[in-house]
This record gives C-alpha cells, structure tokens and sequence, in this order.
C-alpha cells in the first residue's frame, strides 16, 4: 500500500488523461458486460413476471405451441381426476394506436371465462359495476366488454364508461370500458398494460375460431402437480405442453438463445477491448517509468515486489473501473432493453412490455466487480512480468531497451512453428464432416487451434513487421531520402516497439474484418434467400408486423384473395412456433404443390422435384438448413413432431436454406398440418398477379374488398424485403458499434506506440537537431514513422483478418445460428479503412512529433 | 576471505555480448578492507562502473567471484542479490536519482519502506538523516525544489537509510560545480569517519581520489595501479598516467 501511495499515486496524478483512459478501458468493458446483461435479464424477467402475474394461482398451463387447440380439449382436462379447475385463455397483444398513452403502443388482452376464471384470478374492480364480474352474463351479453387494469387507465386517462378502440382481426373496433380493476400483481403484467374481455368475444376478435392459446388449471387438493402433469400429458399426448407457468419463461429464453450468444460475444469483445486499452497503458507506464524502476531496484526492492506495484496498481485500477462500469452499465441497461425489447418484437414477435423494473442482479454486479477486476490483472500481467524483469543497471543506464535480440527471435520463431503445428493438427485433423465437427472433443480442439492461430501471429509480429519495415525502407528512401531512412531504422531498430502498435492494429483490423465480412456475408445470404424464397408480388396479413401471430386470418381469406381480379395465385402459409426437441422453433404449414410451382430454391441436400412432390404429398418434411445444423439433422433421417392430434412421424426429403427463424424452421405441407394440428388459421396470403397487372391496382382492390369486415395489411414483395433487411441492420446494429470501436482502439494503439516511441528516442531526436536536424525533417521522421506503422498494420491485420474471418464464420455455422454463410472479404470496408487508418496515423503522429521538436533540446540532451 | 575484508572481487570478468563482444573487465582481483574509502579511478570505459555494479550486486560477472560483506554474490539469485543491496549497501549516483514525485522525506524513507518498516519509524529514521546532511529545513520540499547539492545531500541519506556497512558512490560530485562537490565530499568523508562504513567511490575528479586512502587505478578493464596512503597524498602522478586528465585548478 505504501510503495501504490508513494510511487503509483504520483505517477497517475501526472498522467491524469492516461489514467483515465486506463480506467475508462475497464468503465467500457464492465459497463457493456452489466449493460448487455442487464438489459436480457429485465427482458426475460419481464417476461417471466408477466407470465408469473397472470398466471395468477395457476400451477400447470396446458399448450400446444403457439398453434392452438379445440376447445373440446378443454372437456378433457377438466374431467381429469387431478384437476380442481381447468379455465381457457386466449392472449393477444392488440395495437392501441388510438389513444396517447406515453410511448406504449401495446395492450395485453386476457381472453378469460369469466365463469371459472374467478378461481385462479382476482379481478377486483376499482370503478365499476360489480355486477360485471359478479354476474358473467353482463360480460357475456355484452361483447364489447373490456376490463381495463388501474394502471393503464390512469396512464391514459380513461373512466369506466369510455369507448376504446382496439385493432382486431375484424378491423380496428370500438370496445367500451365496463370496469377498472384495482391494481395487483395481475394488473401489473406487462408494465400495467393490460385488459380482461370474454373468451368468445375474444375468439371472435382475434380470428380463433373455436380454439383456445391454453388452458390454466389448478390442482385438486390433496394431489401432487407432478401426478397432474403425469396424468394430463398422458390423456393429451406428445403433441401438447404440460407444464408450470414458468415453463414458459424457460422456452422463451431458449428462443433468445442466439440472442444471448450475441450478448455474451458483445461483452467479451467489450471487456477484450478494455483489456486491450489497460495493457497499452501499463505498457507504456512500464517504459516511461524505466529508470523509476531501476532506482528502486537498486535500492532494494525484489522483483516481486515490483511485480505487485504493478499489479497493485491494475486492481486499483480494475476496482475503480468495475465501480464506474457497473454505475455506467446500469444506467445504459434501460436503454438496452428498449432496444432489445424492439428487437425481439420485430424478430420473434414477443412483443414486450418496456416499462418493467430494470433487474439489477447483484450476483451480477458482483461478477461484474471481478470480471473488471481479473481483466485489469491479466491484462497488466505481462507488463508487470516486463516490469520485474528490468535490468536495474540497463534502467539507469538506457541501454538498448527495444531491440530484439537474436535469442528472442529464434525463441518466437520456434515458439509461432510449435504452436503453428499443433494448431494446424487442432483444426485440420478433426474429419470435416459436420457431424465430427459438432462433436465436444473437436469443437473444444477447433476452438483451440484459433485461439492458437492469433498467439502464433502476436507472436509473429515482431518478426513480421521487422520484415515488413525492411521492405518498406527502399520505398521510404525514395520518397525522403532522408527522414524516409530515419523512419525505416527507426522501424527496424526496434521491433519490439513497433510491433506493440501493429499488434494492436492488427488484432483490431482482424475483428473489423470478422464482424464487416459477418455482416457483408450474412447480407448477401440473406438477400440471396429473399430472391428465391420471397417472390410472391404482394403478402396479405392480418397484422401490421409478420411476425405478430395473435390476430390470424380464417381459411376463407385465402380464396376471398384469389377471387379478386388480377390475382393469379395464392398461398396461405400458417407459421406457428413449436417445441421440436425441447427447442422452440418454427413450423410453417404451406401448399408445398403450389410453391413447387412458384419457388426457385435448390435444396442444400436431396433433389428439389422430389423434395416438393414428396412433401407435397404428405410423404415428408422440409427442414432449413440451419436446424438441421444445430439439431444436427440429416437427409432421409426420420422426424417425430408431436402435434395435438398426434405423433408426426415423417422423414426429411429436403434441407433448405432459410433465414425465417434463428431456431431453425420445418416445412410442412398444409393439409398434414390440418390434419395434425387442426388449425386452419392464416397468417400470411402470398399473392401471385397475372402478368400486366398493376400491383397498386390489386392492393387496392384487397383493401377494398375486405373493408369493414377485417384487419387487413398489404405490403408488396419490396416492402417486405425492406421490412427483412431493417430487421437484419438492426441485429448487426452492434457489429457497425464494435467496428467504430476496434478503428478507436487501432488508433489508441497508433498513438501510445507513438508517444513510447518518442519518450525513447528523446535523446536520439535532440542528438539529430543537436548536430543540424531541421525540425521539419524530424516532424516528417516522425510522420513517416507513424504511416509505415499503420502500412504494415494495415498488412498483417488483413491477412490476419482473412484467416480469421473463416473460422469465425464456421463458429457462427456450427455453434451460433446454423447459418451457413460464404465466405466473403469485405473489401469495401477495408478498402475505406486503408486511408482512414493512413489519416488517423498521420493524426496521431501530430502531437508526438510536435512534442519531440518544441520540448527543450537541452532537456532532450540530457533525457539519457 | 578476512573478517576485516568488506569487498573482495577474485579473477572476475565481466564481458558484455552483442555485435561485437567488449571486455568491460578481464581477470580483476581486489580485496578492500572494512572501514577502507577507496577511489577508483580510469578513462571512460576502463570499467570502473561495471567494477561498482559487480561490487553492488546491480550485474553478475561473467566469471570470477564476488564477496561483499562475507557473502558470495555469483551464487546468489536475483532476489538474494536485491537482500544485498538492501542490507548492506547504500548507492550515490553521478544524478542524484531521487524520485521528483516524493519529498526529500519520502525519497530517504523509500528503502526502508522496501524492508517493510513502518511508516513512523521511516519518518524517524529519514528525519534523522536529513538532520546529518544539514537539510531539516527542506524535508518536505520536492527534489525540484533543491539545488544540485542539496539533491545530492537528499542523495546520500537516502544511501545511509540503513545505515549500510558499504557506501558505493558513482562520480558523486560529477554533477555539481566545485564549491558544492567539495562540499559533498566533506560530507562523505566526515561520515565515513563518523559512521566507519567502507566507502567505494568512481571518479573522475583528482580532488576526490586524493581525499580517498587508496586510489585505485582501471585501464581497459585491468587495475593498472593500487595506491594506498596514509594521509592526504599527492595523486597528480596517478592522475597523468591514467586518466589523461589535466591538472586540478
């Protein structure tokens, strides 16, 4: 304590903007840890506590994915021997466009039987009649009833008595508020946005027919709610989910799975950069502070104990930095979570309540503390090993500190060919079939060998820039005959520093590379799979969103479409998420005869005339390519899907490339899944028009014909591939967030290795004005200097970015979302980056060089 | 090796490697007794400092041995050799050296925080020590704050923190102007005579090997002359001969 007090504390009062940056090194990577963190917990707990809160006294919820059941099921469990109460409930989330109501666009409607419901619910009312819920049949005779929680009435100003419109599968229709209940845990579900209508009405509004979304049911006394589930899941079937309440939180996150593996790639690329930024700064203070460490080496402190000064200092630092990153994290978290909320809504259709109670984990914190804490140290550590290691002679003296030796270049160059060798074994040797790939043994050698792969380049890149830097010299000579030469021997005569800056140029320029070259390829996929997949002329829905799957359309819509003039053809897909393999993933039902005829895509596995007439025929099922990836599926292999009418048991004729869904989607001809799942329900009309029709004209003409009766939406093939790719920017809304940063880093890097650079060669560059050095030519030394750094970074950092850019494109095949992308360089990018980095350089080698002229030559002189 | 013997260097080489290998010392062989003030002197590169970073346990020797104090310093590990360091021995250096981020207080209390002391008995033992440089006044001022010799002075009670048996000194008075380098050679000597530790000191400066009891001459990495004297003897000779010096003013 005393050596941080006397030493460490004066050194970071003098470089107050270094420390800062040090610690705000660790402030960045804590904060997007506990931000990131933060913000997916309050959208999964909001999500929990919203199923929690209506779940009421509920203990076992009986579902069959998001597809539905006959109501007849309801008969069923309520005559099961272990069932105390059984009641139906319909949710859906309707637009409240209508009305102010400070930001929230969303109402949760609880379609509930007032009758039983009472059982498991309380539905207290505020204001209002009692009589509504004392006597069912005021509800029941009244169709448009709507109980409205405390919380959303006060928000919007609302009394009993108030007319409310509500965007519905029959159009946008007035319902009137019969109640307000008093606030409790069911009012407070989804941020208090919620309201209670009677099932039928709800059936009819939200385009069920006669299904219900699930059945709540209490167990009776005396019996256990494992001999429940038993019992109902054996009377039921596979096909239906018999479960408690937060079962459903549980499947909620498993659909966030990806999600959550971007989460933990964000932060760990966060705390990388911080660890990055602490081992700059302490790499320069162990340089600036060489001769400090030599006098007190000589004095008499061990080498452990400078270690510790070191590492005393870093935990300090981590410590500060982990308190201000948590502060930091907590405060962005809110923000976060809009954003992910926004995401989730537009990408799995999970529309989420943004006013929750943001939940600060403290564990969480606490692991944040540590994570910033352990960054700091490891980050530090090999600067205090560098520290202990000074030469207490070589320290006072200034001997020639950043030369590398030939030892050390054997040494690097035998260390880069081992671990070379063993990382070609790790990733070469494991068989390139996917089913090897997936096994634990070769994904853990895999991911070793690329972690090997980037220690062999770090340690590498002494020797390379030395290379690089004596190819650069004749070119630099003939640009400046002489300030170019300076430059070049500065570069070669000490490797060591120069290659910390391509280092972190490097490494910085290869996780541009991964991310644009991610995102570039994941764009032209993408937009690959919307060219074949996506050629209907217009998409008829009943909701604003395609994701959005509570308001459907009845079968009728289909051919009410194709009776409309000018319509060629019509598909009507009913895509529902279903619990494949303990998975949610997503079942789309389609006319597989019709989209032969339509569709253009060629099947990654098995010959496309058959996979279409096959499963056109009820012989077999499509599956995308991604969940055959991550479910680790085959051609030919036999699937069981259990659905409420039974086992589906087929085998899969075709995979396809499909982006429709991150789990993984399964194609199944609509007839089977009438016939299985008894939906007959719609989302989406895909509508072909005859050739010379004007596409204005038929949207027109839908809208028109289904005016007054339903909600309908019409967007044409251009807005919906437009919708898709919004979507997709904003899933690689953080990749143009970490490119932003990694340039930030690769200039910090440029900078530090600048400013180490000429606090060594003070005296050199007082020596060479000293002896008729304009300053003109020592600026343009030192300018030189900086673009040949950024040369040679730029040049490793591509190379090292177009090795990497493969192996992370199999981690997101393999382990991410099944997506199997081709390989693509982003030249654009890097095309733009060359001159950004070349400008950033020369900034950067500003201040450096004006300090190393404008200081005083006498001081400079005398620096050694 | 004698008990009266503090330093004693046997058959010791010490070769720096690199493009081109330099013989700093070849084959050196002294024997200083307790309580001895010896000057070494010789050209630049004779090897006079790599001789008191060998004797400081600052640097190892390529062969030969080194004994301070009794102990065998070339079989000692880097910590072994920093114990040395801590224990028995107290650096003066040509630049003063002190930290300009710590009071004169803090400077000559640093060592003694090394070794684990506790912060009252540093600050009694620092101030004792400015008290014997004559500098009680300036406890608190920053080393910017002081002239050239009263840096030094700061300097050498840092060196005396422990009161070590062996004082190493490296051109001393090399950075400061006569008067004040006369002074800080009064100021040795009067301590060496108070406190009886065995003094080393590398200099250029004629005055100061004349004021040492030996004089021991380096050249090329040999000792080329050993002079010992009872008193204050004339040097000019030893001086003309090796370091090509010219007359002291």
């Amino acid at each position: 304590m005393t050596l941080l007090r006397l030493i460490s504390w004066p050194y970071f009062r003098r470089h107050v903007l270094r420390t800062l940056l040090t610690v705000a090194g660790i402030v960045l990577g804590v904060a997007v840890f506990v931000g990131m963190h933060t913000a997916n917990h309050t959208v999964l707990d909001g999500f929990s506590r919203t199923v929690d809160r209506i779940a009421g006294k509920t203990e076992i919820q009986v579902t069959a994915g998001e597809t539905g059941f006959d109501e007849e099921i309801l008969d069923k469990v309520q005559s099961a021997s272990t069932v105390r109460v059984a009641v139906p409930v319909i949710e859906a989330v309707v637009d409240t466009n209508a009305i102010d109501h400070g930001g929230q666009g969303n109402l949760l409607i609880l379609g509930i039987d007032m009758t039983g419901d009472r059982s498991l619910r309380d539905y207290d009312l505020e204001s209002g009649e009692d009589a509504v819920i004392d006597d069912p049949l005021v509800f029941l005779a009244q169709p448009d009833s709507l109980m409205l929680s405390k919380e959303f009435a006060d928000k919007n100003h609302i009394t009993v008595g108030s007319r409310l419109p509500l965007g519905t599968a029959e159009g946008e229709k007035p319902f009137t508020v019969r109640g307000v209940m008093k606030s409790s845990a069911l009012t407070s579900a989804f941020g208090g946005n919620l309201a209670v209508m009677d099932i039928y009405a709800a059936q009819k509004m939200f385009g069920r027919g006669r299904t219900f979304d699930r059945i709540d049911l209490a167990v009776r006394p005396g019996r256990t709610i494992a001999e429940c589930e038993r019992e109902l899941q054996t009377m039921l079937g596979p096909g239906f989910q018999v479960e408690p309440p937060s079962g459903r939180g549980q499947q909620f996150e498993a659909m966030l799975a990806a999600y959550s593996m971007m989460v933990n790639i964000s932060s760990a690329f966060a705390l990388f950069i911080g660890m990055f930024i602490i081992y700059n700064s302490f790499a320069i203070a162990v340089t600036q502070r060489r001769s400090e460490i030599g006098i007190l080496r000589a004095l008499g402190a061990t080498r452990r104990q400078i270690r510790w000064l070191f590492l005393g200092e870093s935990a300090v630092t981590g410590l500060i930095g982990s308190i201000g990153g948590v502060v930091f994290g907590v405060v962005i978290a809110r923000g976060i979570a809009a954003s992910i909320g926004t995401l989730i809504s537009d990408v799995y259709g999970q529309t989420q309540s943004t006013t929750e109670a943001l939940a600060t984990d403290p564990r969480l914190l606490g692991v944040a503390l540590v994570i910033g804490i352990l960054t700091s140290l490891v980050a530090a550590a090999i600067p205090a090993r560098n520290a202990a290691r000074v030469d207490p002679v070589q320290a006072l003296q200034k001997g020639k500190y950043q030369v590398l030796s030939a030892g050390e270049s054997r040494l690097r160059a035998m260390l880069a060919a081992v671990l070379g060798a063993i990382a070609l074994v790790c990733l070469v040797a494991p068989p390139l079939t996917s089913a090897s790939r997936q096994a634990g043994g070769a994904r853990a050698l895999f991911y070793l060998g690329f972690s090997l792969v980037i220690v062999v380049a770090l340690l590498l890149s002494p020797l390379l820039s030395l290379g690089l830097a004596k190819a650069l010299r004749p070119l630099l000579t003939r640009l400046r005959p002489v300030e170019g030469v300076l430059a070049a021997d500065s570069l070669i005569q000490a490797p060591r520093r120069t290659s910390a800056s391509v280092a972190a140029l490097m490494l910085s320029l290869t996780l541009v590379v991964a991310f644009a070259g991610m995102a570039r390829a994941s764009y032209d996929s993408i937009i690959n799979w919307m060219q074949t997949a996506l050629n209907p002329d217009l998409f008829v829905m009943p909701s604003q969103s395609i994701v959005v799957r509570t308001i459907r359309f009845p079968p009728s819509v289909g051919p009410d479409i194709a009776a409309i003039p000018g319509v060629e053809r019509v598909q009507t897909v009913r895509d529902a998420r279903i619990v494949f393999r303990k998975t949610p993933i997503m079942l789309v039902a389609i006319e597989v005869a019709s989209m032969a005829q339509t569709a253009q895509r060629v099947p990654v596995a098995g010959n496309a005339d058959q996979m279409y007439r096959r499963a056109g025929a009820g012989e077999g099922l499509i599956v995308s390519d991604n969940l055959a990836l991550l479910q680790h599926l085959s051609l030919g292999e036999m699937l069981e899907i259990p659905a409420p009418n039974g086992l589906v048991r087929l085998p899969i004729v075709g995979i396809i490339v499909d982006f429709s869904d991150q789990q993984g989607t399964i194609f199944v001809d609509r007839r089977q899944f009438l016939k299985y799942w008894g939906d007959d329900s719609v989302n989406v009309v895909r509508v072909y028009l005859k050739p010379g029709v004007q596409m204005p004209d038929v949207r027109q003409r839908i809208l028109e014909r289904f005016a007054g009766q339903r909600q309908v939406f019409v967007l044409t093939n251009a807005e919906l591939k437009a919708y898709i790719l919004r979507v997709t920017d904003q899933w690689f809304g953080l990749t143009s967030i970490q490119i932003a940063v990694a340039v930030l880093v690769a200039i910090l890097g440029i900078v530090n290795t600048l400013t180490v650079s000429i606090t060594d060669r003070r005296r050199e560059l007082g020596v060479l004005q000293a002896v008729g050095g304009l300053q003109g030519q020592i600026r343009r030394t030192i300018w030189l200097e900086a673009l040949s750094i950024a040369v040679i970074g730029l040049t490793l950092g591509f190379v090292l970015g177009a090795i990497n850019l493969y192996y992370i494109l199999q981690i997101v095949q393999y382990d991410i979302g099944g997506m199997r992308l081709d390989y693509e360089f982003p030249y654009p990018t890097m095309l733009a980056l060359v001159p950004v980095m070349l400008a950033a350089a020369f900034v950067a080698a500003i201040w450096p060089a004006e300090s190393a002229v404008r200081g005083s030559l006498v001081e400079a002189l005398e620096y050694e | 090796m004698s008990t009266a013997t503090a330093i004693e260097l046997d058959r010791v080489t010490k070769q720096f490697e690199g493009k081109r290998n330099v013989m700093a010392l070849d084959s050196v062989s002294l024997a200083i007794p307790r309580g001895e003030m010896v000057a070494i002197i010789g050209p630049s590169g004779s090897g006079k400092s790599t001789l008191l970073n060998l004797i400081g346990g600052l640097d190892r020797p390529s062969a030969g041995h080194v004994r301070v104090d009794g102990e065998e310093l070339s079989n000692l590990s880097d910590d072994g050799l920093t114990k040395v360091r801590r224990d028995k021995i107290g650096f003066i250096f040509q630049f003063f050296n002190l930290l300009p981020t710590l009071s004169c207080l803090e400077n000559v209390g640093l060592p003694l925080h090394l070794r684990g002391w506790t912060r009252k008995k540093v600050d009694e033992r620092a101030r004792e020590l400015l008290d014997l440089v004559q500098l009680g006044a300036r406890m608190q001022h920053l080393p910017d704050e002081l002239s050239g010799g009263e840096r030094q002075r700061v300097a050498i009670a840092r060196a005396l923190s422990i009161y070590p048996p062996i004082l190493l000194a490296d051109e001393p008075t090399g950075n400061l102007d006569t008067h004040t380098g006369a002074e800080i050679l009064t100021l040795i000597r009067d301590l060496h005579a108070r406190l009886k530790s065995t003094v080393v000191i590398v200099t250029h400066d004629m005055n100061v090997a004349q004021s040492c009891e030996r004089t021991i001459a380096l050249r090329d990495g040999a000792i080329v002359e050993d002079v010992r004297r009872r008193a204050a003897s004339p040097g000019e000779d030893v001086r003309r001969k090796h370091t090509g010096v010219g007359a002291p003013e």
